[in-house]
């Protein structure tokens, strides 16, 4: 297997918000989309996966829905999708992200 | 929606549904878990039974989860809650001794609160059953800041006439008189009413109508509104009275409305009748005894009233200048509430005060008792903390424990209240609403709130020491219960409940003491004659036959004489009023020939009783100077008067009463009276009050009521039957009532006293109980912690009676400062009490060494039973189990 990276604290939100820009998903579509991405680097601990959902859930920033799932069969699933709000809070997440990841790219290449 | 909005829904939803939620969360994470072990299934070719499992292990336990996602949706508190109420029922339920104790004492506390309150609630707080209550008020008039007496029929009229104040005013005249709808007449309390009087206090009857302006018209039929007792009782019932006949001291008034059965009373006042009074136009300014209500204005307060009654006090003095000169005299507005109320809230605050006490002793006792357990369980609780359970989550646990206990004491304390209440009504003192008070809702509510706070209070110690990192180390479970439970904190803690305990029940013996004391001397005190062997009755002439006076004199001497001729009577007399009559005594103002008082200012008065001249010979009064009234004092131009011997020294201190001349009731027309003779003292009024007083032979203006006094020679109460059958001899439509062994009078004359000092006296010993309780335990619990240097010392060869007084005195050092402080509160909190007590100072030192004594000697008792157990401690066997332990 390959080596796998723990999560910064802060970022599994913008992930997960990531995942859902391009649509709805349930929760371990979700994970399968990040360990995707991520080419099996980044593996979201499951347990923070439901909590973080709910949490954004409650922030406004994405919205619930039953449907059906036909991967699983046609089975009950929770859809998760993103809100207006949540894609102003996406953008602004993002743009965080990448001015703090450069700064420190910056200061790890300094001799 | 506003996030905080929809945040709170989520919230609201969360626990309103959430076994849905649950069940959707449960079906979101098998999904994760199904579709994770499909995937492992074809990537990895798994068999599916491997894959499941796997998944299950990569999701790291499903239960997990979902307390974390329960956390993030806010109602895992809820969870917890129950959680600890089960935890914590189930740790008290492992030491039932230290739960049912502690339940026992908080239920005495709660109770004696609850039952207070509810007392206090119905007294002082609610309302009189009049609508606006707080803008009624009743008028006197007075003529210093401590004589004040009820209006006259003149004042009234003119209060009508003059006052600007008032939206109505009405006037009640108060009387037993013989009432009769048919049968023979009994003697019941009557009132007779202006129409006013119902319109001002806003009464309507429940059925039929109230007294309305027409019925005060002259020439109008007489008609009167019953109570609803009066109409179940007599009338067959309150649907069927009105219309009925009803004959009061022989006129006929015609029923035309019954009152609701909460009214009992009017303004205070008792009656089953109320009847239309006729009002005679006034010819003087007396006589006074009514009862005037008024009804104050919107926007006119007490003093706007009080100004404008000053005003038409002035005018109306000018009207009855030539016989009234009393120009001091001034009517005044009083709350209607304060004086139907009357004493009662002194009272209440003195058992309102008692009952704080008890409930905080009872709480130190156990927080000292939960203290102790707190020490015993650290090793539970450290190790929970050790387990991980959070520092937040322990202490939540420890309140809840005490919060349910609490409760549980508040619910045995509401039937403790219930019975309380029940109780007080029986054995308490006369106050006024005592009858409707109930325990309510709002006791109830009070008891929880109560025991919420004790709860708090109680388990707020083992929470605060868990805060300072108690249970944080693993120390407390590698040291055992020594290691925290017996630190210097906590027994210093443990020892400021014990001092704080007899600090709180030292004031409250004292105060039992003080009144018990006072009550003792009160009862000790003569009244002024032997009451022994002595019947009084009250004898009322139907008013038909007996419209003369002529008629009266003649009823009466005939019925004296049979009286005197009745087996077993030695003496008998007739006076207008008995002794011990309290507040309704008769009272008249006088003037002295040598020393008149100075033009405007008020006339002393004195109590004025009327009587014929074998009374003092049944009461048992003995004549200390001068002569007796004998049948040849009728009055006339040469009127007497007898004086009391107290009434005689303030008078007259340095020399003779008798032969003194005075003028009586403010008329100067009149030929003075002269003092013929002084007798010893008789208390009119009250045991505790002065003696002072005045007689005048009866021979005119008889009255078709009077006393009846009777000095037989064996048992009083034998004698009714044949006294009452002399009586109605003469004539048989009499109305007899209160036929009583004057014995019995008199004790009911201190009832009021004796009931307040036992009602007080057993709260204190309730306090003095947990305050022996409380060192007790905590004498017990040092034994224990301390069994190994206790050993150690007698091995080393410390005598047992050292042991035992090294306890004791511990326990005695505790007990001593705690009453030296409450000395301190006691002396500053019995002055208040003055007034109630009689012949003995708030501080009277005898009283409080007694109340010292007594207390040292319970904590003396508690102290021992803890100290000989310490004595008989075997050195081998408790130093070996320390150590081993």
């Amino acid at each position: 297997m390959t080596d796998r990276a723990d999560l910064l604290q802060g970022t599994l939100d913008l992930l997960i918000l990531k995942t859902l820009v391009l649509g709805p998903l349930h929760g371990w579509a979700i994970s399968k989309r990040l360990r995707q991405l991520s080419d099996d680097v980044l593996e979201v601990g499951q347990g923070s996966l439901y909590p973080a959902l709910y949490r954004l859930e409650d922030r406004g920033w994405i919205r619930a829905e039953w449907g059906t799932s036909p991967e699983a069969g046609g089975r009950r699933a929770k859809f998760y999708s993103l809100t207006a709000d949540g894609r102003k809070q996406f953008a602004a997440e993002r743009s965080q992200w990448r001015l703090f990841s450069t700064a420190v790219e910056r200061v790890l290449k300094a001799t | 929606m506003h996030p905080s909005i929809r945040r709170a829904l989520r919230r609201l939803r969360a626990l309103t549904h959430r076994d849905t939620l649950e069940q959707e969360l449960d079906d979101e994470l098998r999904l994760h878990v199904a579709l994770e072990a499909a995937e492992l299934e074809r990537v990895h070719n798994l068999s599916p039974d491997d894959a499941r499992r796997l998944a299950l292990v990569a999701f790291g336990g499903i239960e997990r989860y979902k307390e974390a996602h329960r956390d993030a949706r806010g109602v895992r508190w809820l969870d917890e809650l129950q959680q600890d109420i089960r935890y914590a029922a189930r740790a008290l339920g492992r030491s039932p001794a230290f739960t049912a104790s502690a339940i026992a004492i908080l239920a005495l506390g709660i109770g004696a609160c609850t039952a207070v309150f509810s007392v206090v609630d119905a007294v002082v707080i609610s309302h009189l059953p009049y609508p606006h209550d707080d803008r009624l008020i009743q008028i006197y008039e007075r003529n210093s800041p401590t004589n004040q007496w009820p209006l006259s029929v003149a004042d009234f009229q003119a209060i009508e006439q003059w006052q600007r104040s008032f939206t109505s005013v009405g006037l009640l005249r108060q009387t037993l008189a013989p009432v009769s709808s048919g049968g023979e007449p009994q003697r019941m309390p009557v009132g007779y009413a202006t129409s006013g009087f119902f319109r001002t206090l806003g009464v309507t009857p429940v059925v039929g109508r109230g007294l309305g302006s027409t019925d005060d018209a002259p020439g109008a039929q007489p008609v009167a509104v019953v109570s609803h007792r009066f109409a179940v009782d007599h009338l067959g019932g309150d649907t069927v009275a009105v219309g009925r006949s009803v004959d009061v001291d022989g006129v006929a008034y015609t029923v035309v409305g019954v009152l609701d059965q909460r009214y009992t009373n009017l303004a205070g006042r008792y009656g089953e009748v109320w009847a239309d009074a006729r009002l005679a136009p006034p010819e003087r300014r007396g006589p006074f005894g009514m009862v005037v209500v008024a009804r104050l204005n919107d926007g006119i307060t007490l003093d706007d009233a009080a100004r404008d009654l000053e005003r038409v006090s002035r005018r109306e003095f000018v009207v009855w200048q030539a016989t009234f000169q009393d120009h001091d005299a001034m009517l005044v507005p009083v709350s209607l509430r304060r004086v139907v109320l009357g004493e009662a809230p002194k009272t209440i605050i003195l058992f309102s005060a008692a009952v704080v006490l008890v409930m905080l002793i009872a709480i130190a006792n156990v927080a000292g008792l939960m203290l102790v357990r707190a020490a015993g369980r650290w090793r539970e609780v450290s190790l929970r903390a050790v387990l991980g359970a959070t520092r937040a989550r322990i202490a939540r646990l420890l309140v809840t424990e005490s919060i349910l206990v609490s409760l549980a004491g508040a619910v045995a304390g509401i039937a403790l209240g219930i019975i309380g209440v029940r109780v007080m009504k029986v054995v308490g003192p006369q106050v006024a609403r005592l009858e409707e008070s109930h325990v309510h809702v709002h006791a109830m509510l009070f008891a929880v709130a109560l025991a919420l706070v004790a709860g708090l209070m109680i388990g707020a110690y083992p929470v605060l020491h868990l805060a300072r990192g108690g249970a944080a180390g693993g120390g407390g479970v590698l040291g055992g219960e020594r290691s925290v439970g017996g630190t210097r904190r906590a027994h210093a803690l443990r020892a400021a409940f014990v001092v704080a305990e007899f600090a709180l029940a030292l004031p409250l013996l004292a105060a039992a003491a003080l009144l018990l004391n006072s009550f003792v001397r009160l009862q000790r005190v003569s009244p002024g004659f032997d009451p022994a062997h002595v019947l009084t009755m009250s004898v009322a002439l139907p008013s038909g036959r007996y419209a003369t006076d002529t008629a009266m004199s003649t009823y009466w001497t005939r019925a004296l004489n049979n009286v005197r001729a009745v087996p077993g009577v030695a003496a008998a007399g007739l006076a207008d009023q008995l002794p011990l009559s309290g507040s309704n005594l008769d009272e008249n103002n006088f003037d002295l020939l040598d020393r008149p008082v100075p033009a405007g200012t008020a006339q002393p008065v004195t109590p004025w009783t009327v009587i014929t001249a074998d009374y003092f010979t049944a009461l048992g009064v003995r004549l200390l100077e001068g002569r007796m009234f004998t049948p040849t004092d009728t009055g006339g131009q040469h009127p007497v008067v007898i004086v009391s011997r107290s009434w005689a020294h303030k008078y007259f201190p340095d020399g003779t009463a008798v032969g003194r001349k005075m003028v009586a009731g403010g008329c100067t027309s009149c030929p003075p009276l002269t003092i013929i003779g002084v007798v010893s003292d008789v208390m009119y009024t009250s045991l505790g009050d002065v003696p002072e007083g005045a007689y005048e032979p009866l021979t005119e203006g008889w009255g078709r009521t009077l006393a009846l006094v009777v000095r037989t020679t064996g048992d009083p109460a034998a004698a009714i039957p044949g006294v009452s059958a002399a009586l109605r001899s003469v004539e048989p439509s009499v109305t007899l009532a209160d036929a009583t062994p004057m014995a019995e009078r008199f004790s009911a004359a201190i009832a009021d006293p004796r009931h307040a000092a036992s009602l007080v006296a057993g709260f204190a010993l309730v306090a003095a109980l947990l305050a022996a309780i409380g060192i007790f335990g905590t004498l017990s619990y040092t034994v224990s912690m301390r069994r190994r240097e206790i050993g150690v010392r007698l091995a080393l060869g410390a005598k047992r009676q050292a042991v035992t007084g090294m306890i004791v005195r511990r326990g005695m050092a505790h007990a001593a400062l705690g009453a030296a402080l409450g000395l301190v509160a006691a002396l500053i909190a019995t002055r208040w009490l003055g007034s109630k007590l009689f012949e003995v100072s708030p501080a009277d030192p005898l009283t409080f060494g007694a109340v010292i004594v007594g207390l040292l000697i319970v904590a003396l008792a508690a102290s021992w039973a803890p100290a000989r157990r310490a004595a008989a401690i075997d050195p081998a066997e408790a130093i070996r189990a320390e150590s081993s332990g």
